[in-house]
């Protein structure tokens, strides 16, 4: 019988496969980097903009509260700091 | 240094016979920021009232309410408003009495003329010539479309002209807008009528009222409003005319008048009981002299002025900045969290020498540092207000040290320098280019350094701030536990993992545990320093996981930074690798159009990421500041120290 694919071909597949291996692995990191950054920015996101909403409503009634409103808001920019420094450490 | 200036409690006694002086002395000094009084608050004031304002107060108050219309009637904003020459206060005072009443008479009956008599008369003479422009085509006497027993009469605007098949008098013209249509039949055939007309899309209009033929109305209905509209003209023109000849007198007398009304309302702040006066308040200590010899000149020594001993609460204490004249605009960024509190460290002096250097690193490069720099010095050319101008100030600072980072980074529009950069690589490799890229770990372990540095600032100022206070030692000895904690756990991490840019403890041989000298110092020093905060507060135990977070969060220095420099290289690949260089080799007609994008997308790009940068290293830096920086020593929520008396704009004593 004979094999669904040439001996020939199976040697060179199999020269192959650490490359491929290889180039997988870094095909993977940055997979997992990007899902390390956009989730983290997704979540940024989410959280300021209910703080943004809130902070916006409490300026219109109170113009002095700007500064400690704009910390507020800010906060939870660490977030996509975080996933920004362990997506570099995955991709470095 | 660091500290707000020194505030005196100042007690001003006297008798009511001399408090008019009293005011007027302390008005002139601008020094004494007043306590108000309020009636029953305070137990030491017993048997005292609220005082009355002075006598000539109501009358002042008028005059003043009357100016400022006269000034919103001329379109003059006191607060927008600058002169060139202030006049003397005694020069107006003379004209005041002489010409203001003459002046605001005749602007109050330009403009009460021109808005009922004029403007109304416009209006309708516009809606009579509405009405009378489509009849002007006809032509027949007003009085023939009405007054008839056994006439119907139609007159309107129809589609086009209509057979009437019964017996009629017909007037059709197309010269007006919508053609006219006027119809006369007998009373019996108007139901026919109607329909033929309906059909024609027939729209009646009303008959003017009055006589005579339409076009020749029209035409002195026209001449009217040509003359009603020159008077307006001429209102405007004299109006114009008197604000350009007077707006600086008018300014200073409204100026005059504000000081006076609000000098002579200051009693509704003293207590005052039959025969005397008090007056609370605080002055900076470098002016308590002055103000003593003041009031004792004016007042003939029936004024006692006492300063009263200020305790542990501060509280309502007003606070003046004192800084270094380069640090003083910063107080901008300082005022947008919050005012100091009397006996708290003033944080604006570092921010002054931080802030700078954060917009710096983050948007490090020579072309947008200088196209910030034109921007900073052009601001206050365009915003005549104190705020712009340390805006401005903050602005021209933070370019400079744009700037200065980009020479070090070498990066002019995303372009590189001849030179290697000086600091760390930020140029990254687009497009398959050869090079070797940025330097990211380099740029983060950076920021870390930046961040040990900063937060070890701030817990050093807070013990500054507890050394002020009645905290004392355990105060001190917390903030010392937080640093100590922060470097046992550098320590660690140092003994553990091999970090380019910081010290390597790894190869140190073990001692005990399997842990070198260096962990374990690291670890008695994480120990003691959780002691020690536990000492002052244990609540701040939960607080330890910021000692990660916040040095974690000054990687956006290295982050935001470097995104900047990626959208300055990707402009710079679209526009010149992509459109301009390929086209400038054999030029085509569409190769000029493809060149011309380039450019667009070179300048508005760049222009675009100036804006960004500007926001990106302006917000992350104050953040930085505000969150990571400020919540380690500082509280805020000092009150404004406002002087009573006025900065005088525009009349000179």
């Amino acid at each position: 019988m004979a094999l669904p694919i040439e001996p020939t071909a199976v040697q060179t597949l199999a020269a192959l496969t650490p490359d491929l291996i290889k180039a997988s692995q870094v095909g993977t990191k940055a997979i997992a980097a990007s899902i390390a950054i956009s989730t983290t920015a997704a979540s940024t996101a989410l959280a300021e903009y209910a703080i943004g909403t809130a902070a916006v409503g409490a300026t219109a009634e109170k113009p002095e509260v700007f500064g400690s409103v704009l910390i507020l808001t800010v906060i939870p920019e660490t977030i996509v700091i975080f996933g920004l420094v362990v997506a570099l450490l995955l991709i470095i | 240094m660091l500290k707000t200036k020194a505030m005196t409690h100042l007690l001003i006694t006297g008798l009511k016979e001399r408090m008019e002086e009293t005011i007027r002395e302390l008005y002139l000094q601008h020094a004494f920021h007043i306590r108000e009084y309020v009636e029953g608050k305070d137990v030491e004031y017993e048997g005292f009232v609220l005082g009355k304002p002075l006598p000539r107060a109501g009358s002042i108050s008028e005059e003043l309410v009357r100016l400022r219309g006269v000034l919103s009637l001329l379109g003059i904003h006191p607060p927008e408003a600058s002169v060139k020459e202030r006049p003397k206060t005694g020069d107006i005072a003379g004209r005041m009495e002489r010409d203001l009443p003459s002046l605001e008479e005749e602007v109050e009956g330009l403009v009460s003329r021109k808005r009922d008599l004029l403007e109304p008369r416009v209006r309708q003479l516009e809606e009579e010539i509405a009405v009378l422009t489509p009849f002007a085509a006809a032509p027949l006497d007003l009085d023939m479309y009405r007054g008839y027993s056994s006439l119907a009469v139609f007159a309107g605007k129809i589609s086009h002209d209509v057979n009437i098949p019964v017996p009629h008098e017909k007037f059709f013209t197309s010269a007006v807008e919508g053609h006219f249509i006027a119809v006369f039949v007998r009373t019996g055939d108007r139901g026919e009528v109607e329909g033929i007309l309906q059909e024609a899309r027939f729209q009646p209009l009303t008959i003017p009222e009055g006589s005579g033929y339409p076009k020749e109305r029209l035409g002195a209905c026209r001449v009217d409003l040509d003359r009603v509209k020159k008077e307006m003209e001429e209102t405007d023109h004299r109006l114009g005319e008197i604000r350009s000849q007077h707006e600086a007198f008018l300014l200073a007398c409204e100026e005059i008048l504000s000081t006076q009304a609000e000098q002579f309302e200051a009693p509704l702040r003293f207590a005052t009981s039959e025969g005397t006066f008090v007056a609370e308040g605080w002055v900076p200590t470098e002016r308590v002299k002055a103000l003593r010899e003041g009031v004792a000149r004016t007042a003939g020594g029936k004024v006692y002025i006492a300063e009263i001993e200020m305790g542990h609460e501060t509280r309502d204490v007003p606070v003046d900045y004192e800084n270094p004249p380069f640090a003083r605009p910063t107080e901008l960024i300082t005022d947008l969290h919050s005012r100091p509190r009397y006996s708290e460290v003033d944080p604006t002096l570092p921010v002054a020498i931080i802030f700078p250097i954060f917009f710096g690193i983050i948007l490090g490069d020579v072309g947008y540092g200088a196209v910030l720099l034109a921007a900073a010095l052009a601001l206050p050319k365009i915003l005549a207000s104190k705020e712009a101008a340390r805006l401005s100030a903050v602005l021209r600072n933070c370019s400079i040290s744009s700037i200065i980072f980009g020479l070090l980074f070498s990066e002019f529009f995303g372009f590189e320098f001849p030179w290697h950069p000086i600091l760390f690589s930020r140029h990254l490799v687009i497009g398959g280019e050869a090079g070797e890229g940025p330097n990211i770990v380099g740029l983060l372990v950076f920021a870390v350094w930046i961040a040990i540095a900063q937060i070890t600032l701030g817990r050093v100022l807070n013990a500054v701030n507890q050394s002020r206070g009645h905290h004392g030692m355990k105060g001190i000895l917390g903030q010392v536990g937080w640093i100590v904690t922060m470097f046992g756990i550098l320590s660690m991490i140092w003994s553990l993992f091999p970090i380019p840019y910081m010290p390597n403890l790894t190869a140190l041989p073990p001692v005990i545990m399997g842990l070198s000298l260096s962990a374990l110092a690291g670890v008695v020093m994480i120990i003691a320093g959780i002691v020690f905060i536990g000492m002052e507060s244990s609540l701040e135990l939960i607080e330890l996981p910021t000692i990660i977070s916040n040095s974690m969060s000054y990687a956006r220095l290295a982050a935001v930074g470097l995104s900047s420099v990626v959208i300055a290289i990707v402009i710079n690949y679209i526009a010149i690798s992509k459109l301009i260089e390929p086209n400038l080799e054999t030029l085509t007609f569409m190769g000029i159009v493809l060149i011309l994008i380039g450019i667009a997308v070179l300048v508005v790009g760049h222009l675009l990421n100036t804006a960004l940068g500007l926001i990106g290293g302006g917000l992350q830096s104050l953040r930085l500041q505000y969150v990571e920086f400020f919540t380690k020593f500082y509280k805020g929520g000092g009150k404004k120290y406002r002087p009573f008396g006025m900065e005088k704009r525009f009349s000179e004593d």
